[in-house]
């Protein structure tokens, strides 16, 4: 025990002596700050919303009417044949859709659908709708964006002029038909359980501080081991100080500095964010991001204890069997891979929003996938609390396992010079020792 | 203290490193342990040190199984090494806290063998900023700083300039005046000779000689003279093929047996004249190069 202390402190006073650790935080905070002063700086969001959606791009041109939109995308709208739809109607539908995009230069065009394709490709225009009848159109657009929602809303506005028609057909005044089609709908949601699109994105920031930290701190032990292996300290140190002690010192060691870090970047975040939080205007995301429930604080800090001691240990004992600092890459490659794994499954089952399909559910139970697994489904959806207790159990069990077998890898690792050993030769002699 | 190696064996995988290993060491004396390259010596000192433990056999201090809680032992290994980038003071201290001492003994400690090193200007410098020499001297602080019943000093004089070696070997001599164990281990024989009592040569994993130098030497077969003279040539032509050079002037004269000692040295002295005849007494080399040579 006196080992392990003595160990710790000397593994934590090196990563406070280090430079890239010591410069990487201060960096972190600056940026950190730079984005939290960002508002008071630039004059804030306060109020932003409206004036940007009416003001931006109008200011640079110098135009701001509403009919004459020159500078905006130009969208054309015409008919496919001649004949096809008289100037009267085609004036209406310009008007119609002048309105519902406001964000657009419409125009009439003035020639035939073989044209139209010809200036969007020269980008003279960057869409089109070409008219078949009232109720039927090709959209043309260059480029295909992925959120494109200009079809649908084409689709909505002619719908729209169709249902007044024919209620003005059917002898109903034009204004009553305008009521009735326009009827407001008012509406509020409250979940019972967990708000997604509030919880997200501290869980994906969560989930991402988590990996970033892994896999740097992995590699800065796997480095440090390897380190003392191949300046030959190690020689001295294996006579010195118990393999397990060395082990759990430098793990817990670098946990603590890890967990330093953490707190200076995110302390700093919500410190400056409180000195700037009038300027940011409420926000929506940044004051979400600050609103974590304690509860899920503390799980945070539990899954990311452990699942970093987890990859720590492992980190350290593939270190032990590098004897140069070159073969460190990729003997920590399968770590490496089954932890990018891990979050590939949890980041794309949160942006699919479904945190809680079978195969995360089995991620929530795997230790090397729990830490982040099971924490997204805890900020992101209702998990029993019995689920929560035995992952964690499971986790815990899991960290003393791999911490004692990567204990003993490193015994045999740290003697073993030349050729980086197989995984499979490694555990037969771990086995045997 | 005696501090004894009990037919320790030891085998990694299918390879066997150690068969039987025993010798024994006493406190107050020197004790070199000897043996070419992958002989066991490493193995040997590590199984000594707990780093793992012997597939049987024993390591006992005074007759009974060694406590390593309570016994310190100081080491210096083949391979030298310490934390290049860390300040000296800092990663001695480090090594002195992990063999059990409080910080302020340890700093009292280091700081007296840093003075009595001839270091003392380096306390505060990173060690790679170092010369070899001197590196290799702070890391002999990390062997005795702690004050160990026991001191294992592998190579101890490799890479030294000869007044370094001066003050290391006064530092031996000091430390087995004050009745520690010393064990030695060395290719350099004429170091081992001069510090050393007891001696174990190891081959292939087994002690193929052991026990105290002077003994070894007495009882190496005393039937060869060695003889110098500036009749060599006549001196050699007369007796023959049981006669070889050794040297200008200097020849190697093999007895049929070594009672014809007395008999062969009268006849030379008076038949010529002679500047030194003296019994042939093996070198630590000699016995060295026999027992350790390659034999099957």
């Amino acid at each position: 025990m006196n080992q392990l202390g003595t160990i710790f402190k000397f593994e934590l006073k090196g990563y406070m002596k280090n430079k890239v650790f010591v410069g990487v935080t201060i960096f972190l905070v600056a940026l950190v700050a730079v984005v939290m002063f960002f508002p008071r700086v630039s004059g804030g969001f306060v109020g932003g919303e409206e004036e940007s959606s009416e003001g931006a791009g109008m200011d640079e041109q110098g135009t701001g009417q509403a009919e004459d939109r020159e500078g905006y995308p130009v969208m054309l709208v015409a008919a496919s044949g001649e004949g096809t739809l008289s100037s009267d109607s085609m004036e209406t539908l310009r008007q119609a859709f002048s309105q519902a995009f406001m964000d657009y230069d419409v125009r009439i065009a003035e020639k035939d659908a073989e044209d139209v394709k010809e200036e969007i490709l020269s980008e003279d225009a960057e869409c089109a709708f070409v008219f078949d009848s009232l109720t039927s159109y090709t959209y043309y657009v260059g480029n295909l964006s992925m959120n494109d929602q200009n079809s649908y809303r084409a689709s909505e506005v002619l719908e729209g002029m169709f249902r007044m028609n024919a209620m003005v057909e059917k002898g109903v005044s034009p204004e009553e038909a305008q009521e009735i089609l326009q009827t407001p709908i008012t509406y509020e949601t409250e979940s019972l359980g967990k708000d997604q699109i509030q919880n997200f994105f501290y869980t994906y920031i969560m989930i991402f501080a988590l990996y970033m930290v892994i896999l740097l701190y992995g590699q800065m032990v796997a480095t440090n081991v390897a380190t003392e292996k191949s300046s030959r300290a190690m020689e001295l140190l294996i006579t010195s100080a118990k393999p397990a002690s060395m082990m759990f010192g430098k793990v817990f060691a670098s946990c603590f500095a890890g967990f330093i870090q953490l707190v200076a970047v995110f302390g700093s975040a919500l410190l400056f964010y409180q000195i700037n939080a009038p300027y940011w205007g409420g926000n929506e995301i940044i004051s979400s991001i600050f609103a974590i429930p304690t509860e899920l604080l503390i799980y945070m800090l539990v899954f990311f204890v452990l699942g970093f001691l987890i990859y720590a240990f492992l980190y350290g004992a593939v270190g032990s069997t590098a004897s140069k600092l070159e073969d460190i890459n990729t003997s920590v490659m399968p770590i490496t891979l089954l932890f990018i794994v891990g979050f590939f499954v949890v980041i794309f089952s949160m942006t699919n929003g479904s945190v809680d399909n079978l195969l995360m559910k089995i991620c929530s139970f795997v230790p090397f996938t729990s830490p982040m697994a099971m924490f997204t489904r805890i900020a992101m959806s209702t998990v029993p609390f019995y689920e929560i207790v035995i992952s964690i159990v499971i986790l815990i069990a899991s960290v003393f396992g791999i911490g004692a077998l990567s204990a003993r890898i490193y015994r045999v690792g740290v003697l073993l010079y030349g050729k980086p050993p197989k995984i499979g030769a490694v555990l037969k002699s771990v086995w045997k020792a | 203290m005696r501090l004894e190696i009990r037919d320790v064996h030891k085998s990694f995988g299918e390879k066997k490193v150690l068969t039987g290993i025993s010798f024994a060491a006493d406190s107050g004396k020197a004790f070199g342990l000897l043996g070419r390259n992958g002989a066991g010596k490493t193995t040997t000192i590590r199984i000594l040190m707990d780093v793992f433990p012997a597939d049987t056999g024993e390591v006992a201090l005074d007759g009974q199984a060694i406590d390593y809680h309570k016994t310190g032992i100081g080491y210096l290994p083949e391979e030298r090494g310490l934390y290049p980038k860390k300040k000296i003071i800092d990663q001695l201290v480090y090594f002195a806290e992990l063999k059990g001492m409080k910080y302020a003994d340890a700093v009292k400690a280091i700081d007296y063998w840093l003075e009595r090193l001839g270091m003392t200007e380096h306390r505060g410098k990173r060690l790679d900023t170092l010369s070899k020499g001197n590196q290799q001297k702070i890391q002999l602080v990390t062997a005795l700083a702690h004050n160990p019943q026991i001191v294992i000093l592998d190579e101890p004089f490799s890479g030294l300039d000869p007044v370094n070696a001066m003050l290391l070997k006064d530092v031996v001599r000091e430390e087995i005046a004050k009745g520690k164990i010393v064990l030695f281990s060395s290719h350099q024989m004429n170091y081992i000779e001069e510090f050393c009592d007891s001696i174990a040569i190891l081959n292939n994993g087994h002690v193929v000689l052991s026990g105290d130098l002077h003994d070894i030497k007495r009882n190496y077969t005393r039937d060869k003279l060695i003889l110098r003279s500036e009749n060599a040539g006549q001196i050699q032509a007369e007796l023959g093929a049981s006669c070889t050079r050794n040297g200008e002037d200097e020849l190697l004269i093999r007895l049929a047996s070594p009672a014809d000692k007395k008999q062969t040295m009268q006849m030379l002295t008076q038949k010529y004249d002679i500047d030194e005849i003296r019994v042939f007494e093996p070198s630590l080399n000699d016995i060295f190069v026999e027992y350790a040579g390659d034999q099957e």
